[in-house]
């Protein structure tokens, strides 16, 4: 009996025959993420239904010196839940309780496999919900959003995973099962919790997360604001600011997205307008009619061509709606296409967006933007058609807009991760001693290297014997910043 | 305070290097690391005696002549700064925006880099967090030498581990923290504070009712006898969420100005406590408060020893500051208290101790489950074990 064979029986032995799965085609179904360029085929899936199963199931994976990778829902779009040929992966879509809702200490128990969006339906009928909001909430798993600190529309005003996760609990990659972090969010010694946390499941399988919850806003306000450049679109947003209003989110779409969206979910955006600008307000009523006021007065100072206010929570539905398919719908107006998820300094959007129109032009590729302007998180979309050949330049536009967006002073990833995706571009925008600081930590966690290798940090097997050379940091060049 | 270690190493002649650049920095713990020596990280001092006392060191490496304003990116609201910067001045130099930080330690000093590697916070830790939640960036001089960098000048950015978290309560003995931008928020346009006079019981009740309304206070916290609730917002924003904070205590006091100011002096000076006082910090769930108030109060019946608490109502943040009595009752209540914390499943931090206290009761309580990978990351990080030793003793060296 092979390694793979002796495995599969211990793994039988723990979760029960059902629970693993080892027929071929059955692998097939667990071979990319959301990032379906990169496919690999697993070894064994097993599907464990409790922390203690989870942490056998690592201990023998460890003892065997065989790689697991762990998944949740498999919407991640940077490969980082991409299997190991001749590895394990750990799917926890058999723990999907949520085990308890705790208003008083405004805070709940979840299970890894539980989706983002039902544990804001299990809070709320204690008016509480769960701030962190993917696009992708009805389906992907806090366990994901844990391991990829996923962000969403309304991260502006309140934080990303890692500000609204209060404790884990998790196997490290030789099968110990720990809590890190706490009940509240003061704990002794180095945070634990805040480490693992977008760590895109290489340090450890999380398999419970105490979430905080938030009271629901008394109110919610959300207009839609077609502006005619983007540029006007991005400088409303850096008017905001400015005036010291801190939206709950603010979301530009150009012309492109527009098109796509409205083709898939008509949710009423002005067809011919080169940028829209969805901008919602939440808090005590008063306050934020205040303050709703004052954002109308800066769209239109910046000479806004109309203005759409929900009048109800259906209207406010509706515009959401429309943002929140960009994505999904660009299928609707090209046959394939990339996302990048590159982020600028919000004062360098007008620079960003012109700089990748140009670069979109000259690779002969239409390029769709939808993006998270008050956090200076872009979405690029570029399109292309496989058939015709255009794959190569697309990917090549595709990276390039990543790193231009390092080079203006920003980061490769806001949310999506690096994964198996950027991992070659992280020489990019880390020097050598940082990446080798990083795998420090990795190695304190794993020593063996089995816990979803290949991902995060860039390897020679993986990026070739050189991962690229260092290229300063644009302060750094500048003489701001130093590296020494 | 913290003279006690500043004085322990002047009097031990322990000679102290104090580099104003990264690079600086970068060579003189390359140096220690050749030469073997043991370092002492030391800000303003503000919080050498929190954790466990640190043995002898070689050398103590004096981080406040890091404090260039590096990068102030006033659009962005982002500024970088040389780590030994006192959150104090940086904040002086600051336009119409803040670090969201209220720590008690701020005012005396406090370095930037010193209250990210103790992850420390006041009041408004319940709405913005602490240091942990607003670097967004990085760079730390290991013990060997290596610089390292981690996040950036983005407010989103998950590329990469992000080392500030590891640095974060890390007290000095993973590596020095040299550089750091900060998010920055807009300074409210105004704020109040509701006090209401309560027991702790009916303090955490009332919090609990509080926090049940979308009124959205910035801070809760109770001391001496008061649930001290504050708004900050628009003028008129705040008058209307204090006008209806009031209605729904039915009694209590506002405070504007000065007299705010005060009452949360007033609660920074406990938290931050005097000569010969014993001062902890505990994370607990925050419905835990009442109970744990009571056993306080039991293990402090005797005449001696007064005991103060604090804590942030919504978070389940406490500190203790015991004054008054012998090492051996302060330990004994330490020890006692403790005991009920950790049984509870929270943690303890000693920020500082009456002289004597050390002989009598252990620093740090019980091991974590996490011990053996807090073990681990020291030796990856500091792997001569030189920087900060002892100071989280017995768990790692
Ligand atoms: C249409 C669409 C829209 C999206 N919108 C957003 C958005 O707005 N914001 C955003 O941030 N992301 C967004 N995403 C990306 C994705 O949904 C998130 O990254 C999400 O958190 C992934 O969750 P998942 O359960 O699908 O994880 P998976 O894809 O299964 O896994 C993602 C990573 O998490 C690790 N992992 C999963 N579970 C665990 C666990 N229990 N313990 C340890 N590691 C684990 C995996 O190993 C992998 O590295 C979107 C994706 C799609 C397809």
């Amino acid at each position: 009996m092979n390694a793979i064979e002796h495995l599969r029986d211990t793994l039988r032995a723990i979760v029960g025959p059902a629970g693993v799965i080892s027929e071929p085609t059955e692998l097939r179904t667990y071979e990319c993420d959301g990032l379906a360029g990169y496919r690999v085929t697993p070894a064994l899936v097993v599907l464990p239904s409790s922390s203690a199963e989870v942490a056998e199931v690592v201990a023998a994976c460890h003892r065997a010196q065989i790689p697991f990778v762990a998944r949740g829902a498999g919407t991640g779009l940077s490969g980082g839940a991409l299997p190991v040929a001749d590895g394990v992966v750990v799917s926890l879509q058999r723990m999907r309780a949520v085990l308890e809702v705790d208003p008083t200490n405004h805070r709940a128990v979840v299970e890894p496999g539980v989706t983002n969006l039902a544990i804001s339906q299990a809070a709320s009928a204690y008016d509480l919900y769960y701030a962190p909001d993917p696009s992708s909430q009805q389906v992907c798993t806090i366990g994901g959003n844990v391991a990829e600190n996923s962000g969403g529309a309304h991260c502006l005003k309140y934080g990303f995973t890692t500000h609204h996760v209060l404790a884990l609990e998790a196997v490290l990659p030789d099968g110990t099962l720990v809590w890190l972090g706490g009940d509240s969010p003061e704990v002794a010694g180095p945070d634990l919790r805040g480490l693992v946390v977008g760590s895109e499941g290489t340090l450890a399988v999380v398999t419970k997360v105490v979430v905080r919850l938030l009271r629901k806003p008394e109110t919610v306000r959300t207009l839609l604001a077609d502006f005619p450049s983007i540029e006007q679109a991005a400088d409303t947003v850096t008017g905001i600011i400015a005036a010291g209003v801190v939206p709950a989110a603010m979301e530009i779409m150009d012309q492109l997205a527009i098109e796509a969206s409205e083709a898939a979910v008509g949710a009423g955006y002005t067809l011919d307008t080169p940028a829209a600008l969805v901008i919602e307000l939440d808090g005590p009523a008063d306050e934020c009619g205040e303050l709703f006021e004052t954002v109308q007065k800066i769209c239109h100072a910046n000479g806004t061509t109309k203005i759409r206010i929900a009048a109800d929570d259906t209207e406010r539905a509706r515009i959401w709606t429309g943002r929140k398919a960009a994505f999904a719908a660009m299928g609707r107006i090209s046959p394939n296409y990339f996302v990048q998820d590159g982020v600028v300094p919000r004062t360098r959007l007008t620079e960003a967006l012109s700089t990748i129109a140009a670069m979109g032009a000259e690779a002969s590729l239409r390029v769709a933007n939808v993006f998270h302007a008050g956090d200076g998180n872009l979405h690029p979309l570029v399109l292309y058609d496989e058939s015709r050949g255009e794959h190569d330049r697309a990917e090549k536009l595709s990276k390039a807009i990543a790193e231009l967006c390092v080079d203006l002073g920003g980061s490769l990833s806001g949310e999506h991760g690096i994964g198996t995706d950027k991992a070659c571009s992280m020489p990019v925008m880390f020097g050598k001693e940082d990446l080798a600081t990083m795998d420090r930590v990795r190695r304190a966690f794993d020593p063996d290297g089995l816990c979803n290798p290949g991902k995060v940090l860039p390897t020679p097997r993986l990026c070739g014997e050189k991962p690229g050379p260092y290229r300063p940091h644009p302060l750094e060049a500048a003489g701001v910043i130093e590296r020494l | 305070m913290s003279s006690s270690v500043s004085d322990r190493m002047q009097a031990r002649d322990v000679p102290t290097v104090r580099p104003s650049d990264l690079r600086q920095a970068r060579d003189l713990m390359f140096e220690a690391a050749r030469s073997g020596q043991r370092v002492l990280l030391h800000g303003a001092g503000t919080a050498q005696s929190w954790g466990a006392p640190v043995g002898d060191v070689d050398v103590v490496l004096d981080t406040t002549g890091l404090d260039q304003l590096l990068a102030y990116n006033p659009a962005d609201m982002t500024v970088a700064v040389g780590a030994g910067m006192s959150l104090a001045a940086l904040q002086e130099r600051l336009d119409g925006q803040r670090v969201a930080l209220d720590a008690a330690r701020i005012p005396l000093g406090a370095t930037v880099g010193g209250l990210l590697a103790t992850a420390d916070g006041g009041p408004l830790r319940a709405t913005y967090g602490t240091l942990r939640d607003l670097v967004i960036g990085v760079t730390v001089v290991l013990a060997d030498g290596t610089v390292a960098r981690s996040g950036g000048h983005v407010i989103k950015n998950v590329a990469g581990y992000d080392l500030t978290k590891l640095f974060s309560g890390s007290l000095g003995t993973l590596g020095l923290v040299a550089e750091v931008v900060l998010r920055l928020h807009p300074l409210p346009e105004a704020t109040a504070t509701l006090a209401v006079p309560c027991d702790v019981a009916a303090g955490f009740a009332h919090a609990t009712a509080l926090l049940a309304c979308p009124l959205e206070p910035v801070a809760l916290d109770w001391h001496e006898g008061r649930l001290l609730i504050r708004f900050e917002g628009t003028r008129s924003g705040v008058a209307t969420r204090v006008r209806k904070a009031v209605a729904l205590a039915a009694s209590g006091e506002v405070l504007e100005g000065a007299d705010e100011t005060a009452v949360w002096q007033a609660l920074a000076g406990t938290v931050v406590g005097g000569d010969g006082d014993t001062v902890l910090r505990a994370g607990t769930r925050p419905d835990l408060l009442p109970q744990l108030a009571a056993r306080l109060d039991a293990l402090t019946t005797g005449p001696s020893v007064k005991a103060t608490l604090t804590s942030s109502v919504g978070i389940g943040v406490h500190t203790v500051r015991l004054r008054g009595g012998q090492p051996a009752e302060h330990a004994a209540v330490l020890a006692g208290w403790r005991s009920e914390v950790l049984a509870a499943g929270g943690s303890v931090t000693l920020h500082q101790r009456i002289p004597g206290l050390d002989e009598l009761v252990g620093s740090w309580g019980r091991a974590p489950a996490t011990a053996p990978l807090l073990r681990a990351l020291k030796k990856r990080m500091d792997h001569d074990e030189r920087l900060g030793p002892g100071r989280f003793a017995p768990w790692f060296a």
